[in-house]
């Protein structure tokens, strides 16, 4: 049976609530924004201790989610599972749509937005992870660009290949965000693992997300959605997050073998707000209760549970991305192994711990990237035929069976 | 023309004029391209050594002579104070009978400088004779040279500066991250830098400042007849600020 | 036009309206230097310095049009290469720069900023550098 693609009608009431309330978010985040490109950085609460905030931590949170989404696209486009090729469209607009957020969260957060679009082009610097990224992250908006062109043609031979190429270029994308950490100077940044620690969190995060997004909208438009196929992609997520698991298991435990490192790992751990977030927010919340629901015969077979561990996952991974920022930003640099520092009265950058919390400007901020990409999503839902009719597992056979 | 044929076109459009945007900005800045071939800085290596043995406690003479020198915000909030030469007290954990010592930190001019190798738009780079500075005209603001700089030497100007001490030098707007550049501006009219200015006029003399590549300059002499320590070699950035009795 | 868009289903629409809004700008913003140049420059009164200084380093055409890329030039020797000996007039190197101007044209205000006004240039060089 062929599926048929077709937008949505977009006239109700409801619909042109949906888009002012997106729209003002949008229009609040832009107002903050310009406020912060005039007075300077310092309303959004960062310091000269903590240069990097909220901001980026939501950057590679809606990055991460580009990865999952085009996971998704993958499992039609690379390996032809064609019964969920009704998902295909809406994974690779949203999957567009992540990577935007991404860079316009990247975009809010520099000192000079005036010359971020002319000057990383003119200078190249191949040796900075920030040099090589914006190269990746457009030719990721172009890629799914030309993805989506191919699936509105129905080209079933170049999907293949976009669809390939598409998703192997993903995976050097989010390697290359994870790299920005891992390769730092910070000590608890400095970690080869966290580029692939970050590709499978991106994949658990995307994976859930698009669970989250196709029940509901496939629920609010009144379209018939098979549990199979939701089932199968909550096990697949299930999947990545154990893998996620086996990396972070990994990287915590090397730092806390190694002499050096020992302190700063007693601290990633045991250290204040964000060990909290790693302890509830990571690995319960994302990690142990979503596995336990998938897993459990009985909860794992619910449409209702998967959605659950779904916005589990969600929030368990957004707090990994804190933790991949924040806390090697807190923690101080040694300067001198073995001495104790104290400074002048007044000089705020050698003392030891400092905190950070997240400011109501740079929450302003995230809302409105999210008002954008909303915004454009729903819009999307109406100019592009974005949504299947109907999805139905192929000849009546799960396939996770 | 239906819908398929003018997104095509339109992005067609887009793409050639944002390509000819840049190629015409590519262009111009080839036509200013410049070499620098004859600059007297090629051949030098500029290094610092601080002698902490006369370094005086309490004193933050240097602090403020730099401030002055190079218009440093202050914003008054500890949070945003920008630093390019600050001042710390070392006490040793594991033996108290060591006297506390007073340290001067500042930018280490690294041969291999982590903070010039992330800079996406090389605005933060290593000049010909050894000096890590930063373009302003150029940084965009991203702060990853904050986050690289292992010895807390960088800083970012989340606010303007408000008093304009020097008008002889600029300062900066909010917005560009910065660090200490060794006075530039002074050693290339072959005046000393402000801080080894200000230190010589108390009559301690604890910095000097010159060519580590010249063998008869007074730093020169200084590295070879005292035994120099530098922060953290083990990062190997290779600091050019040395330390004596550290 | 619009009658022919209305031919074209709502998509189209809305996609043409959004290329506008991103076209427009740039248009504009190509289009603005060709007609700035017809503007009657030399109707702007500019303060010229007093009449003890005979010449500035080129001649008044080539300081009109160019005086930016002198300015550039002599900016990424002096940041990048930390040369402040430059050639600018021919064959003669010396030590010149920005500060250098304000020896002859004493205001920004009367001087700088009134063309730059008048074809609505607006360059960033006085949030840091000096200039009365």
């Amino acid at each position: 049976m062929e599926v048929k693609f077709e937008s949505v009608e977009g006239r109700s009431l409801q619909y042109y609530l949906l888009l002012l309330v997106l729209a003002l978010m949008a229009a609040a985040g832009a107002a903050v924004t310009w406020w912060a490109s005039i007075s300077g950085l310092w309303i959004t609460g960062m310091t000269n201790r903590i240069p990097w905030g909220f901001q980026i931590v939501m950057a590679v949170y809606y990055i991460g989610f580009s990865e999952g989404c085009l996971v998704v696209a993958g499992l039609y486009g690379v390996f032809g599972k064609r019964e969920y090729k009704p998902f295909v469209r809406i994974a690779v607009y949203l999957a567009m749509l992540f990577l935007i957020a991404g860079l316009l969260s990247i975009f809010t957060d520099q000192g000079r937005m005036d010359r971020v679009f002319v000057e990383p082009f003119i200078h190249f610097n191949l040796q900075s992870m920030f040099s090589i990224n914006p190269i990746l992250y457009l030719g990721h908006i172009v890629i799914c660009l030309i993805f989506l062109g191919a699936l509105f043609k129905e080209k079933e031979g170049f999907t293949r290949v976009i669809a390939t190429l598409a998703f192997a270029w993903a995976f050097c994308v989010h390697s290359g965000t994870g790299a920005i950490f891992g390769y730092g100077a910070r000590e608890l940044y400095e970690s080869p693992m966290l580029p692939a620690t970050f590709v499978a969190a991106a994949m658990a995060s995307g994976i859930a997300l698009m669970i989250v997004v196709i029940v509901s909208l496939f629920k609010i438009t009144k379209r018939q959605v098979d549990d199979g196929l939701i089932l199968w992609l909550g096990k697949l997520m299930a999947v990545t997050i154990t893998v996620v698991v086996y990396f972070v298991f990994v990287e915590n435990a090397y730092r806390a073998y190694i002499v050096e490192l020992r302190e700063a790992a007693h601290y990633y751990l045991f250290g204040g707000f964000h060990s909290i977030l790693f302890w509830f927010g990571l690995v319960l919340c994302g990690m142990i209760l979503p596995m336990l629901i998938i897993f459990n015969r009985k909860t794992g077979h619910s449409v209702r549970w998967v959605i659950i561990a779904s916005v589990l996952v969600l929030f368990g991974v957004l707090c990994e991305r804190y933790v991949i920022v924040l806390p090697g930003l807190t923690h101080p640099p040694d300067l001198f192994p073995g001495m104790e520092i104290t400074t002048v009265p007044g000089i705020k950058v050698d003392d030891g711990v400092v905190s950070y919390s997240i400011s109501f400007v740079e929450v302003v901020q995230a809302l409105g990237v999210v008002g954008v990409i909303g915004f454009l999503f729903v819009f999307g839902l109406k100019v592009l035929k974005l949504l299947p009719n109907e999805a139905r597992v192929l000849d009546h056979h799960t396939p996770a069976s | 023309m239906n819908r398929r044929e003018f997104l095509e076109a339109g992005g067609g459009i887009l793409f050639a004029g944002v390509s000819c945007a840049y190629a015409g900005h590519l262009l111009t800045s080839y036509a200013t391209k410049t070499t620098g071939e004859d600059s007297p800085a090629f051949g030098k290596k500029m290094g610092m050594v601080i002698d902490v043995n006369k370094c005086r406690k309490g004193c933050t003479e240097c602090l403020k002579a730099c401030k002055a020198e190079n218009n440093i915000a202050q914003p008054g909030d500890s949070r945003w104070d920008v630093h390019w030469i600050r001042k710390v007290t070392l006490k040793d954990k594991n033996n108290t009978n060591v006297p506390e010592k007073p340290v001067v930190l500042l930018c280490n001019h690294c041969d291999k400088p982590p903070c010039a190798q992330v800079c996406p738009v090389q605005a933060t780079f290593k000049r010909p004779d050894g000096i890590v500075i930063v373009d302003y005209h150029r940084c965009i603001g991203c702060r990853y040279c904050v986050i690289a700089c292992p010895y807390n030497a960088r800083y970012f100007n989340f606010k303007e500066a408000e008093v304009w001490s020097n008008k002889g030098y600029p300062r900066r707007t909010h917005g560009v991250a910065e660090a200490c550049n060794l006075c530039a501006h002074r050693l290339e009219i072959g005046d000393v830098p402000a801080c080894v200015v200000a230190c010589q006029n108390i009559g301690a003399g604890a910095i000097t400042v010159g060519d580590m590549n010249d063998p008869e300059s007074d730093i020169s002499k200084l590295i070879a007849n005292n035994s120099t320590k530098r922060i953290r070699m083990d990062l190997g950035t290779e600091p050019k600020v040395h330390y004596i009795g550290l | 036009m619009f009658k022919k868009l209305q031919q074209y289903d709502k998509g189209t629409r809305y996609v043409a309206l959004v290329v506008l809004v991103i076209l427009i700008p740039l248009a504009y913003s190509i289009v603005k230097p060709i007609f700035a140049h017809n503007d009657p420059i030399t109707e702007v009164f500019l303060e010229k310095p007093d009449p003890s200084h005979t010449s500035c380093v080129r001649d008044t055409t080539y300081m009109r049009l160019h005086h930016w890329e002198l300015l550039t030039k002599i900016r990424e020797e002096v940041v990048r290469y930390g040369n402040r000996t430059i050639e600018i007039r021919d064959g003669k190197k010396e030590a010149i720069g920005l500060n250098d101007c304000r020896n002859c044209h004493t205001s920004r205000e009367r001087f700088c900023d009134r063309c730059h006004n008048a074809v609505n240039l607006y360059p960033e060089c006085w949030g840091c550098h000096y200039y009365p």
